[in-house]
């Protein structure tokens, strides 16, 4: 019985390394996680979400997979009973109807949950998911808005929460599919350290003096010029530049005073 | 293989540089458009358009993009405003070496203000916005400095300010003496 299972165990992971090669060569499917240029190593964490995520995702697997293939197979049996050549005939596409969404789900799980990475840099976090269309977000805590944690009942059994991240503007921020919705937003789903996240982005606000919406000048800038105008030097500064122009108009004024 | 020339292609990647998509990009727009079927010889042509006068523009502040034969349109953002980027592949662009980077603003919308499409090196295009962007960046490192050159700035000013007495001076002379001549 033991022996049997772990056959099996071993032959689905086998199976599974083998779509997994087929997904990274020929659909060029990225193995390793994103990399945030100019972040330096020590501070950057790279991971996927928990555990418990996949075993969420796999419950609701489960229960739909009963639910559309009990009805799959009453279907088959009134069939069966009711016309029993024609049941048997239909008996290999019914069974292959019944069976084989479930493996193609079952392995999408997989592969959403091993295509998913969330990176946190010192700066700004990056976000990659997706099989058929690869959908990456970058986003800088500078300039998110607010961070919300969301947390259901069977997320709560598994010890996984979803982070929302926000930026400035509108547009619909229901996502949670993944798809081609581009928002205002950055999603981490089903991490364990939800807490640890948010901890992170509120303390790079306190750092932070900005409101997050594309100031110009930074608090440092600003301090910069009040320093500069404090010590007389724009007062009479020319640039280069300046000078430049003023000396042509010099030029010109000069030709037609002589020409006149 | 494809490492070296990835690496071949970084080092010579200049944004700057940057004003038309790669032809793969009309390949790319070929196959999409044969994807709608019957409607393909109308999607194709306003690909066309729209893939035969798409520029782009990136300069020292933000980037810009145009396209368009009747209706034209132009884009045009600043790196700092940009809020979040996104980088999109899907299977096929990812077979031909191609991505989509979404650039968004703090508009009301939730859809993309600016869509750069046919870059190849879109990771560099990428890493090169996102370094732009607001928050990427130390701000106080280069920002500080300016206290630090007080004395090398004072003593730039001060000459300047001497060139620059000296050429009013002789405007003003110079318009004098034209005033005279004109007898005003």
């Amino acid at each position: 019985m033991a022996l049997g299972e772990k056959a099996i165990l071993r032959a689905s992971q086998w199976c599974y390394q083998g779509v997994w090669g087929i997904a990274t060569k020929w659909f060029h499917v990225p193995e390793e996680p994103p990399h945030i240029q100019g972040a330096d190593d020590f501070s950057v964490r790279s991971f996927r979400p928990s555990e418990g995520y996949l075993r969420y995702l796999k419950l609701f697997f489960w229960i739909g997979l009963a639910a559309i293939d009990i009805v799959l197979t009453i279907a088959w049996l009134v069939v069966l009973i009711a016309m029993p050549i024609v049941g048997i005939i239909i008996a290999p596409l019914a069974w292959a109807v019944i069976i084989l969404p479930d493996i193609v789900a079952y392995i999408a799980i997989h592969l959403r949950y091993d295509t998913t990475w969330y990176v946190l840099s010192d700066r700004s976090m990056r976000i990659r998911r997706g099989i058929w269309t690869i959908h990456e977000t970058t986003i800088t805590y500078e300039n998110i808005q607010n961070v919300a944690v969301r947390q259901g009942p069977v997320q709560r059994y598994f010890g996984i929460a979803d982070v929302l991240v926000e930026t400035a503007g509108g547009g619909a921020t229901t996502g949670g599919e993944t798809g081609t919705i581009v928002g205002h937003f950055g999603l981490l789903e089903g991490i364990s350290n939800a807490e640890e996240v948010r901890s992170l982005i509120l303390a790079k606000w306190g750092e932070s003096r900005s409101a997050g919406i594309g100031d110009d000048l930074s608090a440092h800038e600003i301090l910069g010029k009040t320093h500069a105008v404090a010590s007389g030097l724009t007062a009479g500064q020319w640039s280069a530049e300046q000078v430049l122009l003023l000396e042509n108009i010099r030029d010109l004024a000069v030709k037609l005073a002589t020409a006149v | 293989m494809s490492a070296t020339t990835a690496t071949g292609l970084e080092s010579k990647f200049d944004a700057f540089k940057l004003e038309r998509p790669d032809p793969k990009l009309f390949q790319y727009y070929l196959w999409c458009a044969l994807l709608t079927g019957p409607l393909s010889p109308i999607v194709l042509l306003s690909f066309w358009f729209r893939y035969s006068t798409l520029r782009f523009k990136f300069d020292d502040t933000g980037v810009a993009m145009s396209w368009g034969v009747l209706f034209k349109q132009e884009v045009y953002l600043t790196y700092r405003r940009i809020q979040d980027i996104h980088l999109t592949r899907n299977l096929l662009q990812r077979w031909m070496g191609l991505a989509k980077i979404s650039l968004q603003t703090a508009s009301g919308s939730s859809k993309a203000e600016m869509s750069i499409e046919g870059v190849l090196q879109a990771e560099e295009l990428r890493d090169f916005l996102y370094s732009r962007m607001r928050g990427a960046k130390d701000e106080s490192s280069s920002t500080m400095r300016a206290p630090t050159d007080h004395g090398v700035a004072e003593h730039i000013a001060a000459a300047g300010n001497e060139r620059a007495t000296r050429a009013l001076e002789e405007i003003r002379d110079a318009l004098k003496t034209l005033v005279e001549k004109r007898g005003v």
